[in-house]
């Protein structure tokens, strides 16, 4: 075996947290290694020293995308190098796609691709555009890669971004890629052409380490997985032989359960009754066409999809974010329909958004401040027009330490919080409002193991207290294991309500797909408050083991 | 996907032009509906036979080089990210340092290099305060503009006695230029050919005018040629948009940001030192000689979208109104107090801002970069 990186010992300190302890990694070349690991384990802090972003406070960095040489006891013959800049790390072979990605929307493909190696003509005084063109055009075609150099990045979807980044490495000549968190943003089916790349590029002879908390992805994508938990190296295993459950103990410190019992549920009357609902979104398109289910208090009530089919625009309707064009929302009988966000979290409804950083936080406010948005204008918080702030910061408090928050400290910006961190502070306070109705759209996000789990729990907890739920998510598995009913939604018809427990993954499939399998179990739809017929009251399990089942993420 | 995205810039850079011509007959639409309901018909008469005059041309052409040169300078930084609210005050410096160059050395040419180095060393000292101690760009810019106001009427009375400088050359005209060419050919053709064009109603002015204007049709085509065609102009835009996909490509974007503003200085010192040098004099009363058109610079830009042609049309179209203006005042044909008249090309600009601004800034502008940090 040849290695193409080591890193020898690092150690990286920040001012207070000691973000990568003692951690050595060897990736093998033309393999791809997963480095495993729950929110702020350290992964990229060790992956942005490979890059040069970070200089290791102790440790050494070898790299070289042709197989480092070894001498005779197993050393390493080549000096350590010392990256002072990403600039030293692209020259030594090394190139990262970050989570968030590098590009420039307003310029185009290929302009993206060659920024700070244009090649040029006429004396430098103008980019050879022509050149830079087909330059792109032959990399695309090498890699089986499909994208028009010419298109700007802010027409083209995360996917093609995506692969202008990696287009972007590789055009640096990078032997060594490291992608952090690559299947984030991307759909189930990018997520899969991602791999198909990420094989086409090992077979080239390219070394690919990416970093990911998802367990499946891990062992489907990788060769050998290393794990980090608190910011050591807990192991390094091929992924030939391990389980999904040895790699969670890994990574969690402890074993998980991976299934826990819920008992069956008990509905009462509706809670949140949604009667005929239709709504454009932005582009003015029906996106919401006449929907009508009703959540009963003490059941959750599951809303599947393939991402885009009117999920958003109905969650918007029901929380008030988005007027309705037509239909009658109810929340516990009273008609909210027109009701603004105020009146309706006072009625009730807590909303767990979708975009926690657009929607959830004021990403420049402390978490004392982001724990009372929303309550801001109520007792016990606020008082005579001001702000009771001792009570403020006793409630953020409470929540940081139920939801186990970190850094547990009310005054951190919401912006220094790690995203599975910055949900759960979002969770935690809309159950703080002891709703009537909880609407949850995509709870679990992005945030890891540990946390889905935890998250998961409460929710079940809140319908046993006898609270409404309704889920929102495209995370096949969450909604299924924790619904007591399910909606399908395409192009913004629900075209199947169906007990979760009896349908088959394939005939959710068809669903989603907007076609209608046979023999499907159907459950009772409730409208109006006619009543219906309970289901799903035998007892189950909810998996938690689907993280990897993310569609998109942030 | 390709042709139509293409297609779609034209016709972006075509909207933003598009937009400034509408806008100025927008205007003059309504001025003149209001007029005639005001049943002034010899008055919108008498106010077109000014517009069309040669002479408003000329002197739209003369007013535009200070603002347009500014107007250029102001795209590059703020392109790269940093926010050059202190025009104005590049613009005095240099005017002043245009003038006392030609004092000292007698060459206009000098004086207007002179004016540049002025403009330069206050951009270099605004770009140290931005890049290398964060300063806020706003509050920095406002700065430098006051240092400006200050420190040029003070030199002028170190050096001349008098807030007002004493008068200096000016720079020759495109005839006088030709005619002391040296060239006999050259002087006697071409200075034929240039009276016969000068000669040309409305029009002729274009071919009379002070050889900066015709340096500034050179640099706006010069400055949109690097911003769009030239590796330096796509770094100055991924500085602006997204700084971190540049530093991530490898490129310092300090270094790229110290270029843009200083090349925004000597854009703008070319400016106040052709504006000084076109009178022969640098004025230090009040608000100086400038009087605002650094600050006009920013609006041009902003309403040409960035673009620097689009900035010099609606450079063009300020200046006009303002050149327009200031005969009006000469003549007296509207029934209207003076300083009411010397408003019209600010009441304008608003107006045109608020119905056609729809400007696109640089996602990054205004934010300090540091690499590394997350």
């Amino acid at each position: 075996m040849t290695e193409a990186v080591r890193l020898d010992s690092i150690t990286k300190r920040f001012p207070g947290v000691v973000a990568n302890d003692d951690v050595t990694l060897s990736v093998e070349r033309g393999t791809v290694h997963a480095l495993l690991g729950e929110n702020g384990a350290g992964k990229t802090t060790l992956m942005n020293v490979l890059y040069g972003l970070y200089e290791p406070t102790e440790g050494a960095v070898y790299v070289d995308g042709d197989g480092l040489a070894t001498d005779a006891d197993g050393g390493i013959a080549a000096a350590p190098r010392r990256f002072d800049s990403p600039r030293d790390a692209i020259d030594a072979g090394v190139g990262m796609i970050h989570q968030h990605f590098m590009l420039v929307d307003p310029m185009t493909v290929a302009e993206n691709i060659t920024l700070g190696n244009e090649p040029r003509k006429w004396g430098g005084l103008a980019v050879d555009r022509d050149a830079a063109r087909e330059a792109v055009v032959d990399l695309s075609r090498r890699y089986g890669f499909d994208v028009d150099p010419d298109a700007r990045i802010a027409d083209v979807g995360v996917g093609v971004q995506q692969r202008v980044e990696i287009l972007k490495a590789l055009y640096r000549g990078a032997e060594v890629l490291v992608l952090d968190e690559p299947t984030a943003v991307l759909t189930p089916q990018e997520v899969e052409d991602l791999f198909e790349v990420l094989a086409e590029l090992t077979d080239a002879g390219k070394t690919i380490v990416f970093i990911t908390h998802k367990l499946g992805e891990a062992l489907s994508a990788a060769d050998e997985v290393t794990v980090l938990r608190d910011g050591r190296n807990v192991g390094t295993v091929e992924t030939a032989g391990t389980s999904r459950e040895e790699l969670a103990e890994l990574m969690v410190g402890r074993e998980v359960v991976l299934d826990t019992e819920t008992p069956p549920a008990t509905p009462g009357d509706p809670a949140l009754t949604v009667d005929g609902v239709t709504a454009r979104d932005d582009r003015d398109v029906v996106a919401v066409d006449d929907v009508s289910f009703a959540v009963r208090e003490g059941e959750v009530f599951g809303i599947a999809g393939v991402d885009g089919n009117g999920q958003s625009e109905l969650v918007e309707a029901i929380t008030g974010l988005h007027d309705p064009d037509a239909g009658r929302i109810e929340l516990a009988g009273t008609d909210v329909t027109d009701a603004s966000r105020r009146e309706r979290a006072r009625a009730g409804m807590a909303y767990v958004p979708e975009d926690r950083q657009e929607r959830g936080l004021v990403m420049s406010f402390d978490l004392t401040e982001n724990g009372v948005l929303g309550s801001q204008h109520d007792a016990p918080f606020s008082r005579g027009g001001r702000l009771d702030w001792d009570r403020v910061d006793e409630h953020a408090r409470g929540v940081i330490d139920e939801y186990d928050v970190r850094p547990p400290d009310p005054g951190a910006d919401a912006r220094s919080l790690s995203g599975g961190n910055q949900q759960k502070f979002i969770v935690g306070r809309e159950f703080a409002r002891d709703p009537v109705c909880m609407v949850a759209s995509h709870p679990t996000r992005g945030v890891d193991i540990g946390s889905t789990e935890f998250i998961h729990d409460r929710l079940v907890g809140l319908r046993d207290e006898g609270h409404a739920v309704l889920l929102v998510s495209s995370k096949l598995d969450e909604v299924r294991s924790l619904s007591d009913r399910l909606a399908v939604m395409y192009r913004g018809r629900v075209v199947a309500v169906v007990d979760p427990e009896a349908v088959t993954e394939e005939q959710l499939g068809l669903l989603m797909a907007g076609e209608t399998p046979a023999d499907l179990p159907r459950a009772g739809r409730v409208v109006g408050g006619d009543g219906g017929t309970p289901d799903a009251d035998a007892r189950r399990t909810t998996a938690v083991d689907d993280v990897d089942a993310e569609a998109t993420d942030d | 996907m390709s042709a139509a995205s293409r297609l779609r810039e034209r016709v972006d850079g075509l909207g933003t032009r598009a937009t400034v011509a509408l806008g100025a007959a927008a205007l003059l639409a309504v001025a003149l509906a209001g007029a005639v309901a005001a049943g002034a018909g010899d008055v919108v008469a008498a106010v077109l036979g000014l517009l069309f005059q040669r002479s408003t041309l000329s002197a739209a052409l003369r007013l535009s080089v200070p603002i347009a040169f500014a107007a250029l300078g102001g795209i590059f930084a703020e392109k790269a990210g940093v926010i050059n609210i202190g025009l104005e005050g590049l613009l005095i410096v240099s005017a002043f340092g245009g003038v006392y160059g030609t004092h000292v050395t007698g060459s206009v040419w000098l004086g207007l290099l002179g004016g540049v180095v002025a403009a330069v060393l206050l951009a270099l000292l605004f770009a140290v305060v931005c890049i290398e101690f964060r300063a806020d760009q706003i509050i920095a810019g406002l700065a430098i503009w006051l240092i400006a106001l200050g420190l040029a009427p003070f030199a002028s009375k170190v050096v001349f006695g008098s807030k007002n400088s004493a008068t200096v050359g000016t720079v020759p005209g495109l005839r006088g230029l030709v005619a002391n060419s040296g060239l006999p050919f050259v002087a006697t053709v071409g200075g034929d050919a240039l009276d016969a064009l000068a000669g040309i109603p409305f029009f002729g002015a274009l071919f009379d005018a002070s050889p900066m204007v015709y340096l500034m049709f050179l640099a706006v085509g010069a400055s949109w040629w690097t911003l769009n065609r030239t590796a330096f102009g796509r770094r100055v835009r991924a500085s602006g948009e997204n700084p971190r996909a540049l530093d991530t490509a490898g490129v310092d974007v300090s270094r790229v940001r110290y270029a843009a503003v200083l090349l925004s200085g000597v854009l703008a010192g070319v400016g106040g030192a052709a504006l000084s040098l076109s009178l022969g004099q640098f004025i230090g009363n009040g608000p100086t000689m400038v009087n605002g058109k650094g600050f006009i610079a920013i609006v041009t830009y902003l309403l040409g979208n960035y673009n620097p042609v689009g900035a010099l049309l609606s450079t063009l179209l300020f200046a006009g109104l303002d050149a327009l203006q200031l005969t009006l005042q000469g003549q007296d044909v509207l029934a209207v107090p003076r300083p009411l008249v010397r408003t019209i090309p600010y009441v304008s600009v608003v107006v045109v801002l608020a119905l056609f601004g729809r400007t696109r800034l640089p996602e990054a502008a205004g934010e300090h970069y540091e690499s590394g940090e997350e």
